[in-house]
């Protein structure tokens, strides 16, 4: 107890509380709350001793710290100013009560409602496990086991996971600089990439030869009648075979250039492609890894941006980038190399703003940075946006709204605009500079060039200062090409950070190591299970109840009540947050999700439809389904009539851009999909709500043969749906009211009774009516 | 069964036509109707008349605003305080009431919508889908962690600004151009 106090009370706070007469050794419960009365932001001690419950506010001026932030890094000494306590005896009924930020901690004082204590979302659980210490501590029950001690820090850096309950560390899932773990995208195409890069290394050169060749060997060694360069080549004193050589050799270097650019441009053609898509591929298969939580939580279209446009952006700065900065560094490396050795005052001068101008890129580039992530957020929301005008056409249209999705669109479309131009406009203060930096040397260059000539009388030659001028014009290129190159670079790395952040993004609900792989007989217990979306939203509460293998459960409840979330729970697509799901006596955690996953089939209330035909839907969790069992279960779905119909029968394509189902055709669609997989498990949530009484009929008989010998849940508004249950359950605002038998509820005249009341009632007058 | 029906064909339409007026009628609160007063233990407690003339004493009630961002001084929604609460009645205008009701309704609602105004920011970091805020409120320093790219900073009037963190709290921006430009531009982000 000791230990798990000190991670919540400092220190220097229980020897303040000791010296009030608070012995530590008496402390059976503490936690830490973050609010006065007031609202103000600070720390505030309830401790729970055998006849007390204690406060303390602390009188420290730190900073609070909410989830996800580092802690402080000092903190100063902290010791307790007011302090109050209450007498246990006089207390009863500890409850938390949820606001819409944090809650209230509320305890009847003497049989009068009191609320103690608010405290902010950040406080939520640990204040619901200190007032259920406290309501055991008064009513003298055992207090639950302790056993869920979350980590809250990640163990490889130290710093706080940014979501409780959810052990990622974002810092730590960068585990190699963003650039070089693109680079292990190209692994496969080690040696193509080793060509290209020679293809480089040798136009590089070539490029850095040719000013020399036609400045310095022309107008120096063959113009000036330079015997020393023809004796060597032994052809003394022909010039005019010298200057043919020059000639050809000139060509030679222009025609080599050309052979190895095609090369390269085919090199590299193959290879960029082939690594967009890998990295498509890698982002589309983490977004299928990850939770269903993690795709309510954003929106569509900005997925489908990071998984379409963001991968082709990536790519963008090793396409138009990486290669040509191999070739520029080389050609500049070599020509400054060549500049130094002919004159290293006019190499000076055609370099020495280099510097500079390096500094002045370096510190623009945190502003590019920002203005392509806010290019890059825009879009994301321009995406979000069409999404949702598109796939909600039919809504726009039917309200006649056109014109304000019209608004609303070009009110961000505007934006996009905004944010494009500011990006164009950091990309020409490059270009600005680099032009400069261009200008300003060539002028330079021919001024001081030229007083060399004047002046030297002889030792510099007009050779040369070509030769330099020929430089600086071949190195316009590479400057223009290194003022873009940042503009690259950014964008890709901007782009790759949010590809990496999907592939990182580990999935909250994660298979266990040697996860069980059995066969599911059915057998499902809940037991005592609480769950809510969001931190401070409880939707289920305490809910327990056990179906066996084999039986049919229904599950009844006012719209809202969470009987969706519930059969959620059961396939896992979201974890309990308290107490555990068993099926078959053991936890759903504990099997594998193939397990999971093929023993249960879930019909859910929203039909999807996938683009393929009817026959590849209804065959969706099992791809080598034969046609005759396709047929079957949709005949055994009551959708085998609807589909002869159709012209083009099972091979309708259908789903989006494909023929419209209606809404019951596509439940039924779902249905066969369901009973295809042959589960142990069926889950149907209001699987029949759309069709009409004789088909649900139909369904019912076919699914009664079906269901015999698997266990099935069923929701439905419609009772009659759920006639052969063999047991029922009622839930209200999530928690469970009623269960039993249908027998058992009707006797029991409470929830159940009156909702089948209603009903038979309705229809009883429907029938008077006819 | 069929004979229950019958027997309790009555009841059970009048139950249902009861039923259906509780969820679709509007009852407004007034102070001619409704006495609202402070109870020892910090809540508000409510004895309503109702339009039957039935006079109805609430130990608590609960106060939600309907327009929480965009008019929270109207529409304001009085219910029994557990569970999913029936709602007693509508105050339509909460000047409309005396200072000292609306003093207690406003304690409530404050207990409520807990929501600290960003007074000044030290500093915004954004990594990994992630931004980690540090900030002065009027509640006090502190420092939170956002999730991004998922409409947790939201507008919720002309340059106001909302804030959801992971832990559920929520700060607001009450007006982005008070702010210092350097703040501004650290907002740019979300903004
Ligand atoms: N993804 C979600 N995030 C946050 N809240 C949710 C989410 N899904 C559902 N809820 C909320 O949870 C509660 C229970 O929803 P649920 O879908 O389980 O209701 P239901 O009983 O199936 O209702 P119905 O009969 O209308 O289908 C509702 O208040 C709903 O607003
Ligand atoms: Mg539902």
């Amino acid at each position: 107890m000791v230990d798990t106090l000190k991670k919540v009370i400092p220190e220097s706070v229980l020897d303040a509380l000791n010296k009030r007469g608070v012995e530590t050794n008496s402390i059976n419960a503490a936690v830490c709350a973050d609010m006065t009365n007031d609202g103000e932001l600070k720390n505030i001690y309830l401790i729970l001793t055998d006849a007390r419950l204690v406060f303390a506010l602390s009188n420290s001026e730190d900073d609070m710290v909410f989830s996800g932030a580092s802690p402080l890094r000092s903190v100063s000494s902290e010791s307790i100013g007011e302090f109050y306590e209450y007498k246990l005896d006089r207390l009863t009924n500890p409850k938390i009560i949820d606001q819409v930020v944090g809650g209230l901690f509320v305890v009847d004082i003497d049989g009068v409602e009191t609320w103690l204590c608010r405290f902010s979302g950040a406080k939520l659980r640990e204040m619901r496990r200190f007032c259920k210490a406290l309501e055991c501590s008064i009513t003298g029950e055992k207090p639950p086991d302790e056993n869920e001690d979350d980590a809250v820090y990640c163990p490889k850096c130290g710093h706080p996971y940014p979501e409780k309950g959810r052990t990622v560390c974002p810092k730590c899932m960068v585990k190699r600089a963003i650039f070089f773990r693109i680079l292990s995208f190209f692994k496969s195409y080690r040696l193509r990439i080793v060509f290209l890069f020679l293809c480089m290394m040798i136009s590089g050169v070539l490029t850095s030869v040719s000013p020399y060749l036609t400045g310095s060997v022309l107008f120096d060694k063959v113009l000036t009648r330079d015997q020393a360069l023809p004796e060597k080549l032994g052809i003394p004193g022909n010039f005019t075979l010298m200057l043919l050589l020059l000639v050809l050799s000139i060509a030679a270097v222009q025609l080599i250039q050309q052979f190895v650019g095609v090369i390269q441009g085919r090199l590299a053609a193959h290879l960029v492609p082939g690594v967009v898509a890998k990295i498509k591929g890698n982002v589309f298969a983490s977004l299928q890894r990850l939770s269903i939580g993690f795709f309510t939580r954003r929106q569509t279209g900005s997925l489908m941006q990071r998984v379409n446009s963001d991968a082709n952006e990536v790519m963008g700065f090793f396409i138009d980038g990486l290669p040509y900065l191999i070739y520029n560094i080389f050609t500049f490396a070599f020509s400054g190399i060549i500049m130094f050795t002919l004159d290293w005052r006019l190499a000076l001068a055609s370099f020495f703003l280099l510097p500079p101008l390096f500094y002045v890129s370096y510190r623009l580039l945190p502003r590019l940075w920002h203005a392509h992530g806010r290019r890059s957020r825009t879009v994301r929301t321009l995406y979000a946006l069409l999404n949702d005008g598109i796939g909600g056409a039919r809504v726009v249209k039917a309200f006649g709204q056109e014109d304000h999705e019209n608004r609303r669109f070009s009110k961000v479309n505007d934006r996009v605009r905004d944010a494009e131009i500011q990006v164009v406009k950091y990309g020409n203060r490059f270009d600005i500079a680099y032009s400069l930096a261009r200008e300003i040397p060539s002028l330079l260059v021919w001024s001081l060039g030229a007083l060399l000539i004047l002046r030297s009388s002889g030792t510099f030659k007009l050779g040369e200062l070509i030769t330099f001028i020929n430089f600086l014009h071949m190195m316009q290129g590479p400057m223009h090409f290194f003022s873009s190159i940042f503009r690259w670079w950014t964008n890709s790395m901007n782009a790759a950070q949010r590809v990496f952040e999907i592939i990182d993004a580990n999935p909250e609900i994660a298979e266990k190591e040697n996860a069980l792989h059995t066969d599911i007989k059915g057998g499902i217990t809940l037991n005592n299970i609480s769950f809510g979306y969001e931190p401070n939203k409880t939707i289920l509460k305490n809910i327990s109840f056990s179906v066996k293998a084999g039986e049919i459960l229904g599950i009844v409840g006012k719209s809202g009540a969470g009987k969706s979330t519930l059969v959620n729970l059961i396939s896992r697509l979201y974890d309990v947050d308290e107490g555990e799901i068993m099926i078959d006596g053991a936890n759903v955690k504990d099997y594998s999700f193939t397990t999971l996953r093929g023993a249960v089939a879930m019909v859910s209330q929203e039909t999807y439809i996938f683009i393929g035909t009817i026959a590849e839907n209804i065959g969706y969790a099992c791809p080598d389904a034969s046609r005759k069992e396709i047929v079957r279960a949709a005949q055994a779905a009551s959708a085998h009539p609807f589909i002869c119909r159709l012209p083009d029968g099972y091979d309708t394509i259908i789903g989006a851009g494909g023929r419209e189902l209606s809404g019951g055709e596509r439940q039924r669609i779902s249905i066969a999909r369901a009973i295809l997989a042959d589960p142990q498990i069926l889950v149907l949530d209001e699987a029949t709500a759309s069709v009409d009484t004789e088909t649900e009929r139909a369904i019912q008989a076919s699914l009664e043969k079906l269901v015999r010998g698997r266990t099935t849940i069923s929701i439905a508004h419609r009772l009659s749906t759920l006639r052969n249950a063999d047991h029922l359950i009622v839930l209200d605002d999530g928690k469970l009211v009623e269960s039993g038998t249908h027998a058992e509820l009707v006797e029991k005249r409470g929830e159940y009774y009156k909702l089948l009341e209603l009903q038979s009632k309705a229809l009883a007058m429907r029938s008077i009516e006819d | 069964m069929t004979e229950t029906i019958v027997k309790n064909e009555y009841d059970v339409l009048e139950q249902q036509k009861q039923a259906v007026e509780d969820i679709i009628s509007v009852r407004l609160i007034t102070d001619e109707n409704a006495v609202f007063s402070r109870t020892d233990g910090g809540f508000v407690s409510l004895t309503f008349t109702g339009e039957d003339g039935k006079t109805v004493e609430y130990n608590r009630v609960a106060v939600h605003r309907c327009f929480p961002h965009s008019d929270p001084n109207h529409y304001i929604s009085i219910r029994e305080p557990d569970g999913d609460g029936r709602e007693i009645g509508l105050i339509e205008d909460l000047s409309s009431l005396s200072d000292e009701t609306v003093n207690m309704l406003e304690e409530q609602l404050s207990l409520r919508y807990f929501t600290p105004k960003i007074i000044r920011l030290k500093n915004i970091r954004e990594e990994y889908g992630y931004s980690y805020w540090d900030v002065v409120t009027d509640k006090g320093a502190c420092r939170f962690t956002v999730r991004m790219g998922s409409g947790n900073v939201y507008s919720i009037g002309k340059n106001r600004y909302l804030i959801n963190d992971l832990d559920g709290n929520r700060f607001e921006i009450p007006d982005l151009y008070e702010m210092t430009p350097r703040e501004i531009k650290q907002l740019d982000l979300f903004i």
